[in-house]
Parts: structure tokens; sequence; C-alpha cells
């Protein structure tokens, strides 16, 4: 092509482009972040979710489950898992763990405190009413 | 891709892209998601063709129609600013980069108090699927404008300055281009989203 | 090399290497533990597992690109770094940082780590990629910010190119876009939403321009062809990456309780980001066509076709596949994310790493080539690791296929661990597939070792 293409124009493209679409991205996060209230279930934020959730990062649950679907896909979602199995099923299993089944995935026990079992299913409470345009697409997760 | 428009004077090197193949580079990239925002546009409208006509009533056609003529002809102040710099007259041309530039202010004015107006109702990107397009293409677009006016700018001090001559002007035309690009994105935006139902 | 004090990114190279190493023994195991699930158990449960394989990707990716800049930094600068001494303290602060972090991982139980290192005064770890103690996370800061300051007054003081800056650009957005790796609210929905300002600024954002800049350097050093036309591409690509890829975030935004018009953004934008790497691929092979010399180093060209290739395949295409939101709501967290995560961290930074020491290696152990021997030998490991790298995206992708089908579609969806049952079969054959990678890094490491005659230059 005999037009004009210089570096100068590029690297101007480039720096320009960038900042742009960096300011339409925080024009983006500032409308989502006034959004966000409507969505993000955070009037069930109590304490004792907030405890919930430093548990579930210090179990660093992430490694083998999805929260959202974000995270390890060797176990189950848990997002929802509060809607598919009730508190007292979750506990029940935490406290269960490990199975010890031959072969089976292992889900290490973490010894935790009836007050941190309740801590955590408030966590996984909250989290299953967080507003997620209705994902999963059923209850399996 | 290729943008029409009749020129006063020929183009220098006929059958090639005026100014800087980077900047063809950025509006081809603009193009592409204009376009495919536009397909999303009619894509989302044929699933909901009634919400799409309700809430359509709501929109200024008055204001989009001015911006319209607005941006239209500020692109002729520009087309008429790169023939003054082929024949070698810098001040002119930044006179008509300024004029097209003032009348890009007259379009973000006019835009902003429309916006307002629709704040102030309480509508934002996520009332419904119409008002996302509307709000959120607007603002892509309006951002542009500002874009644009920051290239014309430049461009124009350059050429107030006597940066550029009639051998030597790629920077005016590819300033033009992108500002071609903005206007043509609302020509199509305007009856899109303002008008067709 | 052209000035004493590249010699320093050799200790960032070996390490590396080294790392890479146990990322892919650890990912071994969990290839097992998902067929074989108490494999290992409770010794190495697959969370720490996971945890090991993923950090240990980052950090030697993070050693390979400070040593690319250590390397590439003074050579386009025309000058000496400004201190070699500082370089070489931070690569072994950053080791027995590393090397501390992953022995406690596997060492110490992670809620007791957490307790020891100061999580509880601000709590930062446990989130995926994030796992790090606040004491590595800041011991990354440090080494980050020296690195900076180290090659800004090497560039500043010298010679500035497109690719040192781009490169110096993208090392400074690494570190500007981790601090939000310190930033942990415990509202899910925004935790979630600036985590990804750590991961998808990095590998979608900043790491582009560092992966542009570091190919760059190769392109120009092994094909000869003009700087400036390959400068000018440069630009032209990394913008589009950032055009495309900022907004692009958007695709990460669907179902963590962000507000929907994101499925609209996320999906318009980033269905165009394999535009930039299709244009690297092009950029690539049309450099490489258009060279005026024949490297004698033509290893080092395969890789930087090669990833050229793969990250357009794993970052873009395997991206693409399911980026768009009606179909990321049946693919999010599924296998699928998998096979595209492996294919486009390989593509993509793995493999622009190791052209880069493909490139460099030779150079600081006072070569110009490795003996054709030994250059067979890492082609041989080329292709061995890039193709079982094909194949485990594809069986994963398969694996994927049939878990959104029996799990997520249909009336009578069935349960995760039911699921996983069935899908079995492709993990096996992903866990053959990943013997067959590291034999390649095996084979990979030995060419190191192979002497061979000397080079004729050509």
């Amino acid at each position: 092509m005999s037009s004009a293409f210089t570096k100068s124009a590029a690297r101007n493209i480039f720096y320009g482009g960038a900042v742009f679409f960096f300011l339409l991205l925080l024009g983006l996060t500032f409308d989502t972040m006034q959004t966000l209230p409507k969505r993000d279930n955070r009037a069930n934020l109590t304490d004792s979710v907030e405890r919930g959730k430093h548990i579930w990062e210090t179990r660093n649950c992430i490694g083998c489950h999805t929260l959202l679907g974000e995270g390890a896909y060797f176990a189950p979602e848990l997002g929802n898992v509060y809607t598919r199995r009730g508190p007292e099923f979750i506990k029940a299993w935490i406290k269960a763990q490990p199975t010890g089944a031959p072969g089976r995935r292992q889900m290490p026990n973490f010894n935790l405190s009836e007050e941190q079992l309740d801590d955590l299913v408030a966590f996984l409470k909250y989290a299953s009413e967080i507003n997620t345009a209705k994902w999963p697409p059923n209850i399996e997760g | 891709m290729n943008i029409a428009i009749a020129l006063p004077t020929p183009q220098d090197r006929p059958g090639t892209l005026p100014g800087d193949l980077a900047m063809w580079f950025f509006i081809f990239a603009e193009l592409l998601v204009f376009g495919v925002l536009f397909l999303a546009y009619a894509f989302a409208r044929a699933r909901n063709v009634e919400l799409f006509d309700a809430s359509q009533h709501n929109l200024d056609r008055l204001s989009g129609a001015i911006n319209t003529a607005l941006l239209i002809t500020s692109s002729y102040f520009v087309v008429r600013a790169v023939d003054r710099i082929r024949h070698g007259a810098s001040r002119a041309c930044a006179a008509w980069l300024a004029a097209a530039m003032a009348l890009g202010a007259a379009f973000l004015a006019l835009k902003l108090v429309e916006f307002g107006g629709k704040f102030a109702a309480g509508i934002t990107m996520s009332t419904n699927t119409f008002f996302m397009f509307y709000i959120g293409l607007g603002f892509f677009h309006f951002m542009h404008v500002v874009l644009g006016m920051v290239i014309l700018g430049y461009v124009a001090v350059k050429a107030w300055q006597g940066g550029y001559s009639a051998a030597d002007h790629t920077g005016v035309e590819t300033g033009a281009s992108y500002w071609h690009m903005v206007d043509l994105v609302w020509i199509v935006l305007f009856p899109l989203i303002y008008v067709m139902h | 090399m052209k000035y004493q004090s590249q010699a320093v990114a050799k200790p960032y190279f070996i390490a590396a290497i080294g790392l890479f190493v146990g990322q892919i023994l650890f990912g071994l195991i969990m290839g097992l533990q998902y067929v074989v699930g108490d494999f290992l158990f409770p010794a190495i449960p697959f969370n720490v597992a996971r945890m090991v394989h993923t950090n240990l990707l980052i950090v030697w990716l993070l050693f390979g690109f400070m040593g690319a800049a250590y390397y590439l930094i003074p050579e386009e600068s025309e000058r000496e770094l400004y201190s070699p001494k500082l370089a070489l303290a931070m690569f072994w602060i950053f080791l027995v940082a590393g090397a501390l972090t992953i022995v406690g991982y596997l060492f110490v139980p992670y809620a007791k780590l957490a307790e020891m290192t100061g999580n509880d005064l601000l709590a930062t770890m446990g989130r995926e990629f994030l796992e790090q103690p606040l004491p590595t996370k800041i011991g990354i800061v440090i080494v980050a910010l020296a690195m900076l300051f180290n090659l800004s007054m090497t560039v500043l003081k010298g010679r500035k190119t497109a690719i040192n800056l781009v490169m110096l650009l993208g090392l400074w957005g690494l570190a500007i876009f981790f601090l939000f790796s310190f930033y942990n609210p415990a509202n899910l929905v925004k935790d979630k939403f600036y985590w990804w300002w750590v991961v998808h600024l990095w590998v979608e954002g900043v790491w582009e321009l560092i992966m542009g800049a570091m190919l760059a350097f190769v392109l120009v050093k092994v094909t000869g062809v003009d700087r400036e036309v390959i400068e000018k591409w440069l630009y032209v690509i990394i913008a589009m990456a950032l055009i495309t890829g900022l907004v692009g975030m958007g695709h990460h935004y669907y179902w963590i309780g962000t507000p929907e018009y994101w499925q609209w953004w996320g999906s318009v934008f980033s269905a165009l980001e394999p535009i930039p790497f299709f244009m690297m691929t092009l950029f690539a092979f049309n450099m490489v066509n258009r060279r005026r010399r024949e490297h004698p180093n033509k290893a080092a060209v395969l890789w930087a076709l090669g990833t050229g290739v793969m990250a357009f395949l794993g970052a873009g295409v395997w991206g693409f596949l399911h980026t768009l939101a009606p179909v990321n709501y049946y693919t999010h967290g599924s296998q699928i994310t998998a096979a595209h995560g492996h294919m486009a961290f390989y593509g993509a930074y793995v493999m622009v790493v190791l052209t880069m020491i493909s490139y460099t290696m030779p150079l600081l152990r006072g070569r110009e080539a490795n003996s054709p021997k030994a250059q067979v030998l890492e082609m041989w490991a080329f292709w061995l690791m890039t193709v079982s790298m094909v194949f485990i995206t594809l069986f994963l992708t398969a694996a994927g296929i049939l878990q959104i089908w029996l799990q997520r579609m249909g009336e009578t969806p069935l349960g995760f661990m039911a699921t996983q049952d069935q899908v079995a079969l492709f993990y096996w054959m992903r866990e053959y597939t990943g013997l067959v990678f590291f034999t390649g890094l095996m084979l990979y490491i030995g060419s190191f070792f192979v002497k061979g005659d000397k080079t004729q230059a050509s």
C-alpha cells in the first residue's frame, strides 16, 4: 500500500486507543458500582457472612470448587449449593469428610466448629441470593 | 469500508486511503465494534419489538435530528479544511477545523441535555435492553465525539502554526478520516435507535 | 550478548525452567487425581496441588518476563543495566520467597499458613491464583518495583525504542494491576469484579504488551527485517489488543452478580479479541518470510512462529468458542474453561518465554546458536510439547462438551460427580498426553546439555 504508514501514527493510535478504551471501562465500572446494590444482596451481608467468607478463603475451597462458576472444576459448584442441598446437609457433609471411599475424590476435613459451620453456611446462603442472571442453567450447577 | 465523499479537490494519490494507515486500522476496529453493536441491537429488537417501540417513544427525536445536522455540517467543514490545506492555506484550514469543533461542542451540549433528562427520569442502562443500547451506544459515541474533537484540536493547532503544507498534510487527512467515521456512525445510529420502528 | 549486565538474565531463565518442571509435575498429579480421586490423599489434596500448579506457572512466567526484560532492555537501550547487582539481589529474593511459599503450601495447612502470615490483618488469601500469603504478595510488589526502577533508569538514560517502551509499559501495568490483589471486600460481587482487574487485565491486557515486545525483539534479531516495520506493526497489534481486551473484560461479568448489560459489552468486545492474536500470527510469519538473513538459531525461529500460531488458537479460537454470553451460559465454569486456559497460557505466554530463552540462552552461553544436534533436540521438544498441548486441549474440550450435555442440558440433568464419572475416559487420555508433554519438557532440558559440533555461520 502506498499510503503513509508511520511509526509515530501507530504509536499515537496505541496510546490514544488504550486511554480511550480504559476510560470506557472506567465509565462502565462506575455505572456497575451504582447498579450493584440492586443485585449483589448486600442487605444480607452480615457479620456471620463475613466470617463465613473468611473461612471459605482460608480453607482454599476455591482450589477444588467453583463459586458462581469461578474456581477449580474438580468439585461441585457451590454458588447454589444452599438451594440444592440446604443448610443441614451442607454441615453434615463437611463434617463427614473425607469419605475414604477407595479411588474416589476426597475432600479434607477442616475440623470446623459448629459456629464456623454456621458462618460458612450463612456465606453460602448469601452467595446463593446474588442475582446471577439466572445462572447456573439448572440446580446441578 | 470506504467513506466516499465528493471532495472539492481530487485526492492527491487516487486509489489510496487518505491519511495514515495506522488510523485506518483504528477506524476499522471502531467500525467493527459499532457494526457488531448495531447488529446486536437489531437482534435484541427483533426478539422484543414491543418493548423497543414503547421505549423509543420516550426519545427526543428533534434533539437527535438537530445533532445529525450538526455532525453532517461539521463533516463538511472538515472537508473544507482538507481542501484548504491542499492549497497550502494553513490558517483557513485551522479556521474550518475550529468551526467543525464548535459544531461538535454543540452536539455534545445537546446530547448532555438529552441524557440529563433521561437520568433525571431515573433511566439507566439497566432499565431495559432498549435503554441499555440507547445510553450505552449513545455514551460510547459521545466519547468518540470528544476524542474526535481532541484530534481535530491537535490538528488545528498544528495547522495554525504552519505545521502542514500543500505537499505534506497527511496529519490533516488522518484527523479528518477519524471525524468522518464519528459522523458516519451517528448517521447510522440516529435512524436505527431514534427513528426506525 | 552486547552488554555484560545482560548476563543477569541467565539465572532468571534457569529458575523459570526449573519451576516449569515443578508446575508440570503437579499438573500430572492433579490430572491423575481427576480419575484416581484418592491419589496422594491426604498428603497432597487436590486444592494444594492446584495452587502449586497455577502459582508455579505464574511465578515462572514472571521469572521469564523479568529475565527477558533484563536481557532486552539493555540491548535496546544500548547501555549497561542501571544496576546488575540490584537485579541479582531481586532474583534471589524472588526465588527464596517463591520457594518458601510453595513449601508453605505443601507442608502447612492453608488455614494455619494464613494465620501465620498475617492474613487476619489484611485478608487477601484464598482467592483463585491470588492464594499467596501476604508477605509473598508484598514481596512480589517490592521485586517488581525494584525491577521497574532498575529498568526505567536504564531506558531513561539510553535509547528509547518501541520495543523497550512497550516492554516497560507492560511491566508497569503488571505491577500496577497486581495492586488490586490487596483489595478483598466482604461483598462477594465486588471481590470478584476487582479480582478480574488483576487476572484479566494481566493475561488479556498488559501481558500482551510484554508478549508483543518480546516477540518483536526476537523477530528483529532473527529476521533482520527493518526495525521500523516491526515496531509499527507492534504498535498496531497491541493497540488492537487493548481496544478489544479492556472492555472485553465484560466476558467475565456475565454471571457474577454484575449488571446484565455486560453480556452485550463483553460479548461484542471479546468477540473481537482474536483479531490481535491473528495479526500476531500474520506478523510473525510475514516477518520470517521477509527475512534478510538466515539466522543460525533455527529453533528460536520455530518457537517464534509457534507462539504466533498457538496463541491465536488457544487465546483467540478457544477463547472465542465460549465468549458469547448465550454460549457461556452453558460453558461457564466447565472443562471448556480449563481447555481454553491450558492452550492459551501455553500458546501465548509459555511459548513466548521459551522463544526468548531459545534465542538468548546460546548468546548468554557465548555462542550465536546451539549446535545443530542440540537444536534438533530442542525442536523435537517443541513438537512434543506443542502437539500434546493441542491434544490436552481437545480432550478437555470433549470432556467439557459431554459434561455440559449431561449436567446442564436436558430434562433430567446428572449431578456433578455422576457426570465426572461419565467423562473419565477423556481425563485418562488427557493424563497420558500430559506424560508426553512431560517427555517433551525433559527433552527440552536435555537440549541444553547436548554439545555437538560448533555451528557454522551460514
